[in-house]
């Protein structure tokens, strides 16, 4: 079978159970393909510093039908920072938003960051395998202020139960 | 933290019943909240919250409106480990290192029915223990059922121990399925890895996600060879058996 399908940087599924929430790096027009066979997305939220998408991307993301969410994030050290990351956990926490992406440049830090607090709030994962993960996509290079904030990171964001997926774990 | 199990174990009125409590590990901040819900008018009825604010612990007594809602704020109290190297693969697929009893209540989680370990030798008795308890078929995918003792743990798998295991992944009454071995890196890699050329994947993103997994030493070139060469009509796919998003990628 030929090989079609080339995936975004970085690209891994993070909770692949009745609902679907990806991460990546930058979508590239060789990218959409995949992304349009194989995803389904309905969600697409983008962590990072352009604020501009390219006209291309946008086009792609409407004719797909997927919704865009820009959460401007240079690093961990902004100022307001948990604001977006309460947005961005709000989104995760609404089951009408799946399937749904998470990608900042590279798919490295800043998602990293964001999967990591996702794995420690929404479902209990240990600091220590929170690190090994984050370690996995970063290719080896810990960021010791990444790992700090997500340690010390402490949400307060009211949801809805009936709309809360179910790798959730509330106890 | 000494506190936890007294406090694990409210005396809730009997009138909450029924209701959910979001957990923290904060201390001594048990209360009632009643968070205004949908309703529109309710929206400034909670001017008794005002001094709980930095309380992180509300239980909501559904209202007549139906809708409860649940904060979000800490981490559960029980942390879940998972194994080494652990990552979803696809839908109900993961991939992983051996697991070890610390990991039992993460995989708890994960509802497997299948694990698909790729060694010769078996995997630790408590493995074994674990999956009799928890009817979890264990499947052996020898990495050389010739080689006996000469077999070494760095060889790699054989085309038939990745046909092998790659008939069970092809299968959708195995799910959820968790395929691992020592570390979770090469020989998992190659099962993925051959997975991926079946989904059309092309082969440089087959290896970025192989090398991902490989630590510090990188990537095997003898694996990556054997993911290259390896030829996916090999594997026999009924696609009525098939899981939903294998379909999809046959489709596109």
């Amino acid at each position: 079978m030929a090989s079609k399908y080339i995936p975004p940087l970085n690209f891994s599924p993070v909770i692949s159970t009745e609902v679907s929430l990806y991460r990546s790096g930058y979508p590239m027009p060789i990218n959409y393909s995949f992304i349009q066979d194989q995803l389904h997305l309905k969600t697409v939220v983008y962590v990072g510093d352009k604020s501009d998408i390219s006209e291309e991307y946008s086009n792609f993301l409407q004719s797909q039908d997927i919704q865009f969410l820009y959460i401007p994030m240079d690093s961990c050290r902004d100022s307001g920072i948990n604001k977006g990351i309460d947005t961005v956990l709000q989104t995760v926490l609404d089951v009408d938003n799946y399937p749904m992406l998470i990608h900042s440049n590279k798919g490295k830090h800043r998602v990293g960051i964001i999967v990591g607090i996702i794995r420690k709030i929404l479902q209990g994962w240990s600091i220590a395998s929170i690190y090994q993960e984050y370690g996995l996509f970063s290719g080896g290079l810990k960021d010791e202020a990444d790992l700090e904030f997500i340690t010390m990171f402490v949400s307060h964001l009211e949801v809805f139960k009936d709309k809360m997926p179910e790798f959730v774990r509330i106890q | 933290m000494a506190a936890q199990t007294e406090r694990n174990s409210p005396k809730l009125p009997e009138v909450l019943e029924d209701i959910i409590v979001a957990n923290d590990q904060s201390e001594n901040n048990k209360r009632i909240g009643h968070i205004p819900t949908n309703s529109g008018s309710d929206t400034d009825g909670n001017d008794e919250e005002d001094d709980d604010e930095e309380d992180h612990i509300y239980i909501n007594e559904e209202t007549e409106s139906g809708r409860e809602k649940i904060l979000i704020s800490h981490a559960p109290q029980e942390r879940i480990v998972p194994p080494l190297n652990f990552c979803p693969v696809e839908r109900y697929l993961y991939r992983s290192g051996q697991p070890s009893p610390v990991n039992f209540p993460f995989l708890l989680n994960l509802n497997l029915k299948t694990i698909i370990w790729l060694a010769n030798e078996e995997p630790q008795d408590t493995l074994l223990e674990f999956c009799d308890t928890y009817n979890i078929s264990l499947q052996f995918a020898a990495i050389n059922p010739d080689g006996g003792e000469d077999d070494n743990p760095w060889d790699g798998l054989t085309e038939h121990s990745i046909i092998n295991a790659l008939q069970t992944i092809v299968d959708k009454k195995n799910y959820p399925l968790l395929v691992c071995c020592g570390m979770g890196r090469h020989r998992t890699g190659t099962v993925i890895g051959c997975l991926r050329r079946i989904m059309g994947w092309n082969l440089a993103s087959v290896s970025e996600e192989y090398r991902r997994f490989t630590g510090s030493r990188g990537g095997r070139i003898l694996v990556e060879l054997l993911i290259e060469a390896f030829d996916t009509k090999m594997v026999q796919i009924a696609r009525d058996d098939a899981p939903a998003w294998l379909v999809t990628a046959l489709n596109g």
